[in-house]
C-alpha cells in the first residue's frame, strides 16, 4: 500500500494521540448559544426572528435570496433574547442571535425519513441547501453551490486527510458513521454526477483505512486513497494533486478539474439532511491540548460558547495561552471567550504557553532554505516575506504572492521565527485590490 | 477575571528549530576535526582557535555599537566564523594573521554587509583570503609583524608540508588511507578527512543542510580528476575540499536556495577546484572557489527558480 502526495509539505508531530482513541460523545447544552447569522462565505443572511420570539431546535433563523449563502438554524429550544452584535471567533463582532435554552430536551426530532434514490438531483440539492450545510473542514463554503457545477465532473474527493494536528473529529466520523458517510458519498456523486469517488486519508489513521477499505470493497467507483502524513495533506489543491495526479492551475475551481472536493463530516451532515432532514445545528469538535482534563471529540451545539466548553472539559485558561478555534496551523487565536462555535469550527485547542507559537523577536532571513522546500506552493517564502514586509508590491506579483494559500508551513518551521504566513497574508488584500484594478483598468 | 490570552496570528504552534540551533550543531559538527588538530598541534591549536573565536565576539560588538545594534552573540554565528577562520589556517600560524582574518571575516564580510542573512560572501573565506593579500603588506610596513607569535614548544608533527604542495613538487605522497583518517599537514581544517565526514553526516541528519551542495561538489572533482589522470582519491582526502564541500559551500546565506541551483553551484565549484589545483599554485583553492561562485549565487537562483504549484502547465480539461 503505497500512500500518495504531493511534493512539498513537511512531516510535523501530529499530538493527536490525546483524543484520536476516544469516542464521539455528547456535550451537555449551554444555557445559551449565540448562532453568528452568516457562517459561510458568500451573501450575508437576514435574521429571520427577533427578541422575544419563541425558537425550537432546527427552526430556520437567518437566511438569504442569494445563491452563495447558507442558512442558519436554531440549536437549541428557547428564547430569542438578542439579535445583535456578538463577539465573532475570528476577531470583532457579527451579527448573531442569542438564544436561552429552555427545558433539558434539545435533540433534533426528525419528521421526515426519505429515501435518496427516490430523490431528483434537485431535491437533493435543495435538502442540502435548506439544511444550511457549508464546508465543516474550515473553508465554510457553502455546499449545495458546491455541488452544483455547470462543467461535467468525473470524480468526488472526499478528505480524510485531517491533515493538521491535534484534530482527530473526523477521524472519529470516519470510524463511527462510516454507513453515513458512504451513503453520504453516494448523494454527493448524485449531486454532481461522478462516476467515481476516491476517499483521501492519512496512514496515521490506518483504523479508518481498513474499516473503510472492507465495506467499499462492493462497492463499484468507490475506493480509498492513502495519503502520506503530511501537512498540508488536506488542502484542496495538494489533495487533488495527490490523489487524481491532476494540475490545479491558479484560478482553476475544482470544478474545472474535473473533481469536487467535500470534508468527511459535511459528507455525513449531507446524508442526515437528506434522509431526515437534519440542519446542521451541532457538529463534533474536538477539545484537545496537554491541560485538557477531559479531551475528546465532543457533538457540539452551534453557537456554543467557548467558555462553557472548556468549563465542560476541565480547562483552567491560565496566563498566556492560547485557546485555538478551529486547528493550530490556521485556526483562529480568541481574544475572548464569549464567541459561539460555528458550522467550520474543527476543534477547540488550548496550547499553553510553552507550546504556543507567540509574537517574538525574529531575525533577518538566513536563507536556510526550509519554506522554500516545504511550500506546497512551490512559492519563495523567503522573498515573500521580505517583499511583503516592506510592501513591494511589483515583486510581490513577481514572485506570484497571491498563490499562498496560507498552509503556515512557513512561519512553522522558520528558524529565525519570521511570521512568514502572517506577512503574506496581510498584503493580499492590496494584491487583490490591484490585480481587479489591473483588469478592468 | 480571564487570563490575558495570547492572540497572535496563525499558525499557533512552532518547530523547535533556531537560529543559534542550528549554529550550535555546526559547532558540534565541527569537534571531531577541531579535537584532531588539537591532537597534533596541541597547545597551539588552543590558543590560535580562542584567539580567533575571541576576536570574532568582540568584533561583532564592536561593530554593532558603531551600527547602533545590540550584539547577537546568543545566536552563536560570530564565534562559528572565528572557529571557521582558525580552522583555515595552520596551527603555527602568527596570531595577528587570525585576528585580522577574523576581524574581516565578522566585521566587514558580516557586519558591514547587513548581518547574517545579507552577506554575499562566505564570511570566514572572506576573511582568510584577505589574508592572502593583506599580510604581505603588513609584513611590508614593518618587519615587526614577522616576529608577533607565540611558541609553545615544539611538537613533533609540525614539519610536514602540505600534501597538495607536495603533490605539485612531485614529491611521494602518504597514502590516501593514511590522508583520508588523519595527518597533519596543511590548515587545520584539513586535518582529517574522516572527521570533517562525520561532522558533514551530522549536519546532513539534522536537515541543516542540503547533499545537494557537498555531493555534486565531490562528484565533480572525482569525475575531473579521474578525466585529467589524477588520482581521484588523492583529491578526494587532500587540501580542503572536505571542509569546503561539506561547510564552506553549504553556508545557508551564501549558497543557492533553489534546488538546481544547488547542483549548478556545487559542479561549479568542482571545476573550479580542479581548475585551481591542476593550474595554479596550490594555495586555497577550494576557498577561492568557493567565493568566486559565492558572487553568481543570484545569478544561479534566478535562472533555476522552479514554477510555482498553480502555473499552469497545459490546459487542464475534465476527462470524460
Amino acid at each position: 500500500m503505497k500512500a500518495k502526495t504531493f511534493k512539498g509539505g513537511a512531516h510535523i508531530p501530529h499530538y493527536k494521540s490525546w483524543t484520536e482513541h476516544i469516542e464521539i460523545e455528547k456535550m451537555a447544552v449551554a444555557p445559551y448559544v449565540i448562532i453568528p447569522l452568516s457562517q459561510h462565505i458568500g451573501a450575508p443572511n437576514e435574521p429571520l426572528v427577533k427578541k422575544g420570539d419563541k425558537v425550537k431546535v432546527g427552526q430556520k433563523i437567518g437566511d438569504s435570496t442569494e445563491f452563495i449563502s447558507a442558512p442558519v438554524h436554531a440549536s437549541a429550544n428557547g428564547v430569542v433574547t438578542d439579535v445583535d452584535y456578538f463577539p465573532y471567533y475570528a476577531g470583532g463582532e457579527a451579527l448573531s442571535v442569542r438564544i436561552e435554552s429552555e427545558g433539558d430536551e434539545h435533540e433534533f426530532h426528525p419528521t421526515v425519513q426519505r429515501d435518496p434514490e427516490s430523490m431528483s438531483v434537485e431535491e437533493l440539492r435543495s435538502a442540502i441547501r435548506e439544511a444550511g450545510l457549508v464546508g465543516m473542514g474550515g473553508a465554510a463554503f457553502p455546499t449545495h453551490a458546491n455541488i452544483s457545477p455547470k462543467t461535467p465532473v468525473d470524480s468526488l474527493l472526499l478528505n480524510g486527510a485531517e491533515c493538521e494536528p491535534f484534530l482527530t473529529c473526523d477521524h472519529r466520523l470516519m470510524l463511527e458513521k462510516s454507513e453515513e458517510l458512504i451513503a453520504g458519498a453516494k448523494i454527493m456523486m448524485r449531486c454532481i454526477g461522478a462516476e467515481k469517488c476516491y476517499i483521501g486519508i492519512e496512514v496515521n489513521k490506518p483504523d479508518a483505512i481498513d474499516k473503510l477499505q472492507k465495506m467499499l470493497e462492493n462497492e463499484p467507483g468507490m475506493e480509498v486513497v492513502p495519503l502520506e502524513v503530511k501537512y498540508p495533506q488536506g488542502y484542496k489543491s495538494t489533495l487533488i494533486k495527490a490523489i487524481t495526479g491532476r494540475d490545479v492551475p491558479r484560478g482553476a475551481r475544482s470544478a474545472d478539474l474535473g473533481c469536487v472536493v467535500r470534508n468527511v463530516g459535511t459528507t455525513i451532515a449531507g446524508y442526515e439532511a437528506v434522509v431526515y432532514g437534519k440542519p446542521l445545528i451541532e457538529r463534533v469538535v474536538t477539545v484537545s491540548g496537554p491541560k485538557v482534563g477531559k479531551p475528546g471529540n465532543y457533538i457540539v451545539k452551534i453557537g456554543t460558547p467557548v467558555d462553557f466548553i472548556l468549563q465542560q472539559c476541565d480547562v483552567v485558561p491560565e496566563e498566556g495561552c492560547k485557546i485555538v478555534m478551529g486547528g493550530p496551523m490556521t485556526g483562529k487565536a480568541l481574544t475572548t471567550l464569549e464567541p459561539g462555535i460555528v458550522k467550520s469550527a474543527t476543534g477547540i485547542l488550548v496550547l499553553p504557553p510553552d507550546m504556543a507559537s507567540a509574537e517574538v523577536p525574529y531575525t533577518d532571513c538566513v536563507r536556510c532554505g526550509k519554506c522554500v522546500e516545504y511550500c506546497p506552493m512551490h512559492l519563495y517564502p523567503n522573498q515573500l516575506s521580505i517583499y511583503a514586509e516592506a510592501e513591494l508590491y511589483d515583486l510581490l506579483e513577481k514572485w506570484n504572492a497571491s498563490d499562498c494559500m496560507d498552509c503556515g508551513i512557513c512561519s512553522y518551521v522558520c528558524p529565525g521565527h519570521r511570521p512568514i504566513a502572517d506577512f503574506v497574508r496581510k498584503i493580499q488584500p492590496e494584491l487583490k485590490e490591484r490585480s481587479r484594478a489591473g483588469k478592468t483598468g | 477575571m480571564n487570563p490575558k490570552l495570547n492572540a497572535s496570528p496563525a499558525p499557533h504552534i512552532k518547530s523547535d528549530e533556531t537560529v543559534g540551533k542550528a549554529m550550535r550543531d555546526t559547532m558540534l559538527a565541527l569537534m571531531p576535526v577541531t579535537f584532531v588538530s588539537i591532537y597534533f598541534f596541541r597547545m597551539y591549536a588552543v590558543f590560535f582557535i580562542a584567539v580567533c573565536m575571541g576576536t570574532a565576539a568582540l568584533t561583532e560588538i564592536a561593530f554593532r555599537k558603531f551600527q547602533n545594534r545590540r550584539h547577537n552573540l546568543g545566536d552563536g554565528s560570530a564565534i562559528l566564523t572565528g572557529l571557521f577562520v582558525a580552522l583555515c589556517y595552520s596551527a603555527t600560524t602568527a596570531w595577528w594573521k587570525g585576528v585580522l582574518a577574523t576581524v574581516i571575516a565578522v566585521g566587514i564580510a558580516k557586519e558591514l554587509m547587513g548581518g547574517l542573512g545579507w552577506n554575499r560572501f562566505n564570511p570566514a573565506l572572506f576573511g582568510r583570503v584577505s589574508m592572502i593579500l593583506l599580510a604581505p603588506w603588513f609584513v611590508n610596513v614593518s618587519t615587526e609583524f614577522m616576529r608577533w607569535n607565540v611558541n609553545f614548544g615544539p611538537v613533533d608533527v609540525m614539519t610536514h608540508a602540505t600534501p597538495l604542495a607536495m603533490m605539485h613538487q612531485g614529491l611521494e605522497l602518504p597514502g590516501a588511507g593514511s590522508l583520508f583518517l588523519a595527518y597533519p599537514g596543511g590548515a587545520m581544517g584539513e586535518v582529517s578527512p574522516l572527521a570533517l565526514i562525520l561532522g558533514g553526516l551530522f549536519l546532513l541528519y539534522r536537515g541543516h543542510i542540503n547533499w545537494r551542495i557537498p555531493v555534486s561538489i565531490v562528484l565533480t572533482v572525482f569525475v575531473l580528476a579521474l578525466l585529467t589522470g589524477h588520482n581521484p582519491f588523492l583529491h578526494m582526502v587532500t587540501g580542503g575540499l572536505m571542509l569546503g564541500a561539506f561547510f564552506m559551500a553549504t553556508d545557508w546565506v551564501t549558497s543557492p536556495i533553489t534546488e538546481k541551483g544547488k547542483i549548478v553551484f556545487g559542479v561549479a565549484i568542482g571545476i573550479l577546484i580542479v581548475v585551481f589545483r591542476i593550474g595554479l599554485a596550490p594555495t586555497e583553492g577550494v576557498a577561492f572557489s568557493i567565493l568566486i561562485m559565492n558572487a553568481f549565487v543570484p545569478a544561479i537562483e534566478n535562472a533555476t527558480k522552479r514554477k510555482p504549484f498553480s502555473e499552469p502547465k497545459k490546459i487542464a480539461m475534465p476527462t470524460q
